[in-house]
């Protein structure tokens, strides 16, 4: 052999090793530099000027931080990474201001909302009750239930319907496909309001019915549908074609195809669209003001007589404008918000558990 | 119903696939026509496939063997703009006749797929056992049916201690095996092919080459390939189709393997098959 060869090393590696981790003392010294000296800056600016904070932060702070990005990038790394720099500078300012702003709505409802938290308030309802009465009587019982049977009563109409009109849109490509998908698309620019005027209108003035969770169910359905349908139909189109005709191939009927392989397959998007329905309904008040009305006893029958629902159930006490009865209103957002949490996890963790393989 | 008797027992005399042109015909189109909307993309194909016997399609690129094979189990109809003219016979039954359930077709008509398309939600087993419930035939001991589609398709001693996995964990070649043994699953008289080994490798080429050679002895296979090696080795006969210059394909010429590589009658064949076009 010509090529004169090094004896190779004799190393023993018995650990697994990540040599991509290693980072470059000249690198760190510049990334050091990009994270301190703005920060340095600021916080020098804050102390040294009464200036508010967020305007500091926008002329001072987000400036600073991109030429220094820039020019330490280009000082200690490479000109070619200046884009990767200035990016990373950027969703790093937009994460934390979403971070932010999600956290302080949360803190809000937990600090304010967690005092009024008891037993009592989950499971009492609000007869007797007056805006002044202590917290140590009364709670959101009645309207917790109302909430459940009404967003129940609303995802029984909406999800079958909505997976229907997807699934008529992607699987069986029907005449009516563009139609349908226009009208749902125009559906979801329906005001929340309009929904509740147009059930009041349909069924309550009419006197088919009088206000119940059934109406209630009936007024978020319509909200509900346009997202469970069109974020169907895009988890839908996900599932490959192939699965479709490798199906079709062994002679099962266009049923079973979707039944069997297109559903099964989507079943986490599915989830979501579901998810997101009942998300953008569980909050509205405004329908329910006009179709479920508001009551401070327990009502448990969902096709007759008013029930109290938390959202409106939160209005009722915030337009009182009593401190104890403002501590009721941030306790039911509370309650709200945990709702929803829990309810997702659920979701995600029944999801997981039926999840083959 | 049991699985074993859904299948056609071989008769002993037509066994060897190398028999001669009087077999009997499962399968044949008569004066075939294809568009896809305006455009004709086939035009007169008249062929017969015998019975227990390997069938390769050969032709350049985008002539049109695809097309012709989803023809063959009524999958053509599913792309828009589709279209077509002409008579294809299943058992002498036009399966273009209005009194035909198409679904039924398909489950004696088999397709495996250029790619590989295991449903990936399902286990191993459950795929293998798919079609049978998609096609909601009964069958009993399913433990046999998986045992011995997949010792067919030349997967099982890979996958035998696993068969709860998720499809998606095997190879691509094995995915495309497990494809062979989901449609073996379902007992078609006919299996077609679309180039079923164009994105593998050798080893599980070779497998597959196998494993069609061991079906034909009591199937009917239709095999697209690219691959004039393959087509010497696992085919019985040969379909040349050709599109000159932008008009629709034709079928230049038809005959047993061993003629069309040997001493073909076209030359347009012989340009071809020697690597001089395509
Ligand atoms: N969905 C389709 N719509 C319109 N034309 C198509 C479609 N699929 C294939 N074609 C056309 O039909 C011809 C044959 O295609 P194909 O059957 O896929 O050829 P091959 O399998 O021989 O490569 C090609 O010219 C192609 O452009
Ligand atoms: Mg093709």
């Amino acid at each position: 052999m010509t090529i004169l060869q090094e004896k190779p090393s004799e190393e023993v590696f018995t650990e697994p090793q990540y040599p991509w981790r290693k980072v470059n003392p000249s690198t760190s010294i510049t990334n050091s530099i990009i994270v301190v000296l703005p920060i340095s800056i600021f916080a020098l600016s804050f102390f040294l000027t009464d200036l508010p904070g967020a305007l500091l932060f926008i002329v001072i702070f987000l400036p600073v931080q991109i030429l220094v990005a820039i020019f330490a990038t280009i000082w200690g790394i490479s000109k070619k990474r200046v884009g990767d720099a200035v990016l990373s500078v950027l969703s790093l300012v937009a994460f934390s201001f979403v971070i932010a702003l999600m956290g302080s709505v949360l803190f809000s409802v937990f600090s304010r909302g967690l005092p009024a938290i008891s037993l009592s308030f989950l499971t009492q309802n609000n007869t007797y009750i007056s805006p002044t009465t202590e917290l140590d009587y009364g709670g959101v019982g009645h309207a917790l239930l109302g909430t459940l049977m009404v967003v129940a009563i609303g995802m029984i109409i909406s999800v079958p319907l909505g997976i229907a009109s997807a699934i008529y849109i992607t699987d069986m490509k029907g005449r009516l496909a563009g139609f349908v998908r226009f009208m749902v698309q125009a559906m979801s620019g329906v005001p929340s309001i309009v929904a509740g005027l147009f059930i009041l209108a349909a069924f309550i003035l009419t006197d088919v019915s009088g206000f119940s969770a059934l109406t209630g169910g009936l007024a978020y359905s319509i909200l509900m549908l346009p997202t469970v349908a069109r974020t169907s139909e895009e988890v839908l189109k996900l599932v490959p074609k192939e699965l479709r005709d490798a199906a079709i191939a062994l002679g099962s009927s266009r049923a079973r195809v979707i039944m069997k392989i297109v559903l099964p397959t989507a079943r986490t998007g599915i989830l979501t669209a579901v998810i997101l329905g009942v998300a953008r309904v569980i909050g509205e008040t405004a329908p329910l003001l006009l179709t479920t009305s508001n009551t401070n006893g327990t009502n448990l029958n969902p096709f007759v007589d008013a029930v109290s629902t938390i959202p409106v159930y939160i209005f009722q006490f915030l337009g009182s404008g009593y401190p104890t009865a403002i501590n009721r209103s941030w306790g039911a957002a509370f309650v709200l918000l945990t709702t929803v949490a829990i309810l997702f996890a659920i979701a995600r963790i029944v999801e997981r558990s039926t999840k083959k393989g | 119903m049991n699985i074993k008797n859904v299948r056609v027992p071989s008769s002993p005399q037509d066994v060897h696939p190398n028999k001669p042109g009087d077999a009997n015909v499962h399968l044949e189109t008569q004066n075939l026509h294809v568009w896809f909307g305006k455009r004709l993309i086939l035009e007169k194909v008249n062929l017969a496939f015998p019975e227990n016997s390997v069938t390769a399609l050969i032709g350049p690129s985008g002539c049109g063997k695809s097309t012709f094979i989803r023809v063959l189990n009524r999958m053509h109809e599913f792309i828009p703009g589709a279209a077509l003219a002409g008579r294809v016979l299943y058992d002498g039954q036009d399966i273009y006749d209005a009194a035909v359930d198409p679904v039924n077709i398909r489950t004696k008509v088999g397709m495996v797929f250029q790619k590989p398309n295991p449903f990936p939600t399902m286990s191993i087993r459950d795929n293998v056992l798919s079609g049978l419930k998609l096609a909601q035939m009964t069958y009993e001991n399913s433990e046999e049916i998986v045992r011995t589609c997949l010792e067919r398709a030349s997967l099982w001693n890979e996958v035998k201690d696993r068969l709860d996995a998720s499809a998606s964990s095997l190879s691509g070649g094995q995915q495309q095996r497990l494809c062979i043994a989901r449609s073996l699953a379902v007992s078609p008289k006919v299996l077609l092919m679309d180039e079923p080994c164009s994105a593998l490798d050798p080893g599980s080429t070779r497998r597959i080459e196998d494993t069609i050679r061991e079906i034909s002895s009591d199937m009917t296979v239709v095999i697209v390939t690219h691959n004039m090696a393959q087509a010497q080795r696992v085919s019985d006969y040969t379909a040349f189709f050709l599109s000159e210059d932008g008009a629709p394909a034709q079928v230049v010429e038809n005959a047993k393997t061993e003629e069309i590589f040997k001493k073909p009658k076209d030359s347009r064949t012989n340009d071809y098959v020697n690597g001089l076009f395509g």
